[in-house]
This record gives C-alpha cells, sequence and structure tokens, in this order.
C-alpha cells in the first residue's frame, strides 16, 4: 500500500494565512494539520505529500521535522492558481510517473479525520474502492457537502462500519442522508487504470471518481464514522476545529513567555510568542509573535505580528502586522 | 509622479499670475486706463505681488489643490471666496503699514470679484486638463479595487465617468467573482494576489469596497508599501451618502447625523 496525500492547493479562502504557507501546514493544536494525518499512517506505508513548487520549501522544512524516512515530497509543475493540474490529475500524474501499481490511501491534506486510519484500512474489502464517510447526524448540514448513499441504513446497535455505496449528490437541496464524503478514501490497484482514464477528463475532480466507479458498475464501499471531522476551508472552520480539538484549554508551545492573561475557550499559542497582560478568547497565535495588554476574541494571528493595547473580534491578521494603540 | 508634480507646480505658479492679474485689472477698471500718478500702479502692484504667495497658502490650507477635491462643488467655491476675501484684507493691511494709506474702496471690491472669477474659472479648466493629463496611460495614481460590489461597481463607473485622476487599473475579490471586467476594469482574482497586483500595477491607491474583515491586513499592507488606503463607508453599511469625517477630540470619526435643517450642519 502507498498513502498520497494532497497538498497543492493555494487556499485562497484562507489569505492571508496560507499567503506563504500551504493550509496543511496550519498548526492545529500544536502541531501541522498534515501530521495529524501522518502520524496515523502506518508506519511502514510509504507517504507522498503532493505540493506545488510555490508551498514546496515548507512541506520541506516539515518533513524534517517528521521521523519518518518513508515521507517524500513530490512537487506538481503548477506556479499559481490559474495554472494548476488538478487533485486528481496529480495523483494520476503520480501513478504513472512512479508507476504506482499499489493500492492508494489517498488523502487530502486539509481534512483533519478523527477515527482510526488503521481501522479503515482494515475495514476495506480487497479490490473494492472505500471513502471515508462522515455522519453529521442532520440532513439540513449535509447539503452543504457531497452527500453518500448507501444500500441500506444501519440499525443504531450494529458495529458494522461498512456499507455500498449506491449513489452521490453533490450539495443536494434536500438531502436523502445525513452522511458526507471526506478526504480520505482507499484506491484498490484494480481501479487505478480507471483513475488515470477519468483524470484526463476530469483532472479536478476527485470526488467524482467514485461516481465514475459506480457508473462503470465497480462497487464502492463507505466506511461511516461519527468521530470529528474538518474540512477545514475557511476562517470560521479553522478555528471551529481549534477548539474542538483543545476544547476549554490553552496550548502553550516551546519558548513561550505567557503572564498575567485572562483566557476563556481554546487558546493556542505558537513556539517562541510572548503575550501579556491580555484577554482572549478562542485565539490561535502562530510563532513568534509578541502581544501585550491586548483583548482578542475569535481570532487568529499569524507569525511575527506584534500587538499592544488593540482590541480585535473575529480578525485573522497577516504576517509581520505590527498594531499599537495610539490613545 | 513627475508628471503630477510639475502639473501642480504649474498649477500653483498659474494662479499667482492670476491673482496679480485680477488686482491688475481691478486697477485699471477702477482708475482708467492711464497709470495713475496720484495712485501708482507699480506701488499697488508690488503689494498685490507680496500679497500673492499669502492668498495662495490661505488657499492651499483649505486644500482647493487636493487630488481628491472636485473644482466645481459648492464647497470648493465657498472656500476660494474666503480665500480672495483674506487676500483682500492683508492687501489692505499690508498697503496701508506700508504708505499709511488708504484708497478707493470700489476697487478692493472689484479686486475679490475678479480673484473669485478669474480662480473658479481657471481652477475648473486646469482641474479638466490636469484629470486628461494624470490618466494618460499609464495613468499617475492607480487604484487597486477591493471586492466586487454594488457600491465597487458604481464608484468605478463614477471615477471613470468624470475621469477622476484616481483610475481603477484592477480588481480583487476575496470570495472570487464570476466577473472578468467592471467598467472595463479587469477581475484579476483573490485576496491572494495582492501582493502580485500591488507590485505589477504600480498601485498607489486601494480602495476597500468590501471584505471588511480583511480590513487590517489591507491596511499593514498599503502602510507597508507607501499606498494610500481608502475605506468606502458601504463596507460598514453606510449607504445613503449622508456620512461625514469629523473629529472627536482630536481623534477623526465618521458621523451620520439625524437629518434635521440644513442650518444644523454648521452647529452639530
Amino acid at each position: 500500500m502507498r498513502a498520497f496525500i494532497l497538498a497543492g492547493g493555494f487556499a485562497t479562502r484562507l489569505w492571508p494565512l496560507t499567503e506563504k504557507r500551504a493550509k496543511p501546514l496550519l498548526p492545529l493544536a500544536g502541531k501541522p494539520l498534515v501530521s495529524h494525518l501522518v502520524e496515523q499512517i502506518p508506519a511502514e506505508v510509504p507517504v507522498t505529500v503532493s505540493t506545488n513548487a510555490a508551498l514546496r520549501e515548507g512541506f520541506e522544512e516539515w518533513k524534517a521535522t517528521m521521523n519518518r524516512p518513508n515521507l517524500t515530497i513530490i512537487v506538481e509543475d503548477t506556479k499559481n492558481d490559474d495554472h494548476k493540474v488538478g487533485a486528481l490529475g496529480a495523483t494520476a500524474q503520480w501513478i504513472e510517473q512512479e508507476s504506482i501499481d499499489d493500492d492508494i490511501l489517498l488523502l487530502t491534506g486539509d481534512n483533519y479525520c478523527g477515527f482510526s486510519i488503521p481501522d479503515f484500512l482494515q475495514s476495506a474489502t480487497a479490490g473494492v474502492p472505500l471513502v471515508a464517510v462522515h455522519d453529521l447526524q442532520d440532513k439540513q448540514k449535509a447539503s452543504a457537502f457531497g452527500t453518500v448513499i448507501i444500500e441500506e441504513l444501519r440499525t443504531q446497535n450494529s458495529e458494522l462500519r461498512t456499507s455500498n455505496v449506491i449513489g452521490f449528490e453533490e450539495k443536494p437541496k434536500e438531502p436523502k442522508t445525513s452522511l458526507v464524503s471526506t478526504g480520505c478514501s482507499l484506491l484498490p490497484k484494480e481501479a487505478l487504470s480507471t483513475v488515470k482514464e477519468y483524470a484526463k477528463q476530469h483532472p479536478d475532480n476527485v470526488g467524482g471518481i467514485f461516481e465514475e466507479f459506480l457508473r462503470r458498475s465497480i462497487p464502492v464501499e463507505c466506511y461511516t464514522f461519527s468521530e470529528p471531522w474538518f474540512d477545514i476551508g475557511s476562517f470560521d472552520a479553522y478555528l471551529e476545529a481549534s477548539q474542538a480539538l483543545t476544547g476549554e484549554n490553552v496550548v502553550l508551545n516551546e519558548h513561550v513567555t505567557f503572564e498575567n492573561n485572562t483566557c476563556e475557550g481554546s487558546v493556542v499559542i505558537g513556539k517562541g510568542s510572548s503575550v501579556q497582560n491580555s484577554e482572549l478568547r478562542n485565539v490561535i497565535v502562530f510563532e513568534n509573535c509578541d502581544i501585550d495588554d491586548c483583548i482578542l476574541e475569535n481570532c487568529i494571528i499569524d507569525n511575527s505580528c506584534i500587538l499592544k493595547g488593540i482590541e480585535l473580534n473575529g480578525k485573522m491578521l497577516r504576517a509581520d502586522t505590527q498594531l499599537t494603540s495610539k490613545l | 509622479m513627475q508628471r503630477y508634480r510639475t502639473l501642480l507646480n504649474v498649477w500653483l505658479l498659474s494662479d499667482i499670475a492670476l491673482f496679480l492679474g485680477a488686482y491688475a485689472l481691478a486697477y485699471f477698471c477702477r482708475v482708467g486706463w492711464i497709470l495713475s500718478t496720484d495712485f501708482p500702479f507699480d506701488t499697488h502692484m508690488t503689494v498685490a505681488a507680496i500679497i500673492a504667495p499669502f492668498w495662495l497658502i490661505v488657499l492651499i490650507t483649505t486644500r482647493t489643490f487636493s487630488l481628491t477635491r472636485n473644482q466645481s462643488t459648492l464647497r470648493n467655491f465657498a472656500y476660494i471666496i474666503y480665500a480672495a476675501v483674506m487676500g483682500t484684507a492683508l492687501f489692505t493691511l499690508t498697503y496701508y503699514f506700508l504708505y499709511g494709506a488708504f484708497f478707493s474702496r470700489l476697487l478692493l471690491v472689484y479686486a475679490i470679484a475678479y480673484t473669485i472669477l478669474f480662480t473658479i474659472v481657471w481652477h475648473i479648466l486646469f482641474e479638466k486638463l490636469m484629470r486628461s493629463a494624470l490618466r494618460k496611460d499609464p495613468a499617475v495614481f492607480r487604484a487597486l479595487i477591493i471586492g466586487v460590489t454594488r457600491e465597487s461597481k458604481r464608484l468605478i463607473k463614477t471615477l471613470n465617468e468624470t475621469k477622476n485622476p484616481i483610475t481603477p487599473v484592477a480588481i480583487l475579490d476575496g470570495r472570487g467573482s464570476k466577473d472578468k471586467d467592471i467598467d472595463g476594469v479587469p477581475v484579476k482574482g483573490k485576496l491572494n494576489k495582492l501582493e502580485e497586483v500591488l507590485q505589477e500595477d504600480k498601485i498607489t491607491h486601494l480602495i476597500q469596497c468590501s471584505d471588511l474583515e480583511q480590513s487590517l491586513n489591507l491596511l499593514g499592507a498599503c502602510r507597508k508599501q507607501g499606498i494610500t488606503y481608502i475605506l468606502l463607508p458601504s463596507v460598514l453599511g453606510i449607504v445613503e451618502r449622508d456620512e461625514r469625517v469629523e473629529s472627536l477630540e482630536g481623534q477623526p470619526v465618521t458621523m451620520v447625523a439625524p437629518k434635521e435643517g440644513w442650518w444644523t450642519w454648521f452647529f452639530r
């Protein structure tokens, strides 16, 4: 088996946090989002992270911090958002170039999956594509995602997590189910020729490959989970994920100065930052920031920001921002 | 920017010449088309020449020459009248201090009237000339518009129609817009292209028309690169054009006061 992590997106909706870093490298509860995924993948499975030239450096630095010899970074031939090869295109390109003839654990680098990936892999039927689906337990909420329709509804007591998929619907107005597809799937080696073929026409549509399998009468199974799952696509989703993982706690990384502060909700302070005399509520502070006498609520503060005597609510601050109240 | 500096210098110097011309014409209209020995022309013009720079300073302090000022507004006319009155008062005092004499009051009335008339007409004409010159490709003042909204579309249309010297050259939209261009101004993508657009398009002004949550980051980028930041009141939900910028204990504030009689403008 091989693991392939898609991390080539430019994440424009999370600007300016993603200005100089890839979305999977955003810190979540004290470590990069992609680290949460990689740490779950069985040690013997080689992991390939696919990114683009603009984001390569960050991933190389991250790789150096991971104690995993079978971790490889590959670079798509993409310079900006207008010239991307597409997620499925990048997967197909890698399969082709590396002559992959193995099952592939395909992961989206900006997803946090709270379930056990080894359990997910164990639940797979040989030769059958498997997709992880999250049960939102609310059909209305599911209308914002791609939903998965399964053959039969499991009873509440059933411990069986896998089911046969009979259809997919993209952001349906009236969802038939509360199951939504996530960025975790297993492509058996028997299906790789279909992947390469489909990617030529639809290089952007990762989800579409499973619909294509069904169209070609290739059975698809799903693994249902209700553990936390986050698609870190927006400011709100990022804050929500941070709150869910850290709870009502203060997470302090290395070399942090943290004195005389009042905290509420989830507060994460990055390496080398100094926070003093401040009130913080649901705040993520990245590395090497200097915050003094501030009131911050629902804020994400990027690297090396200096804030003195400021009150902010619901803001993402760009790296190196300096704000000092003159009042 | 050199083009702007040259035009501004020409404008200031031409205003001085215009002031002197107004006083010379006032002299001849009052004295007749002769050079009087009782009230020498050279003495009159010497005092006018001394006063001209002070009159210009008064006019400058009213921000009549600022880039964003429209010369054809009542407010601008009021400032020009105020400067003309100040100029004449200074002229009278200076003449008295230097020569110990007063003179025809009608001449002063002529001087004020001609100064006002000449200044208003010349400023309107020069503004047209200046706007065309500053917009000539490549435009001197190049604006990046943030946000594709109804208000930003209106603003771009107005700036283009009035040939405002601040020329919209690019648009970015935080959420991504389906529009390819607005009134000929290209939509170049989302905010991740900010730095690229600021540099490639040599932006001098950034006008924020939406994406309020990014105001600090946009402001930070402007401060770092010496770009003028402008915020459209509609971003704050103020869309009725009844806001004004005031000062509250020295701090600038945007104020929307209840609609009352026009005279309340002077007191509230």
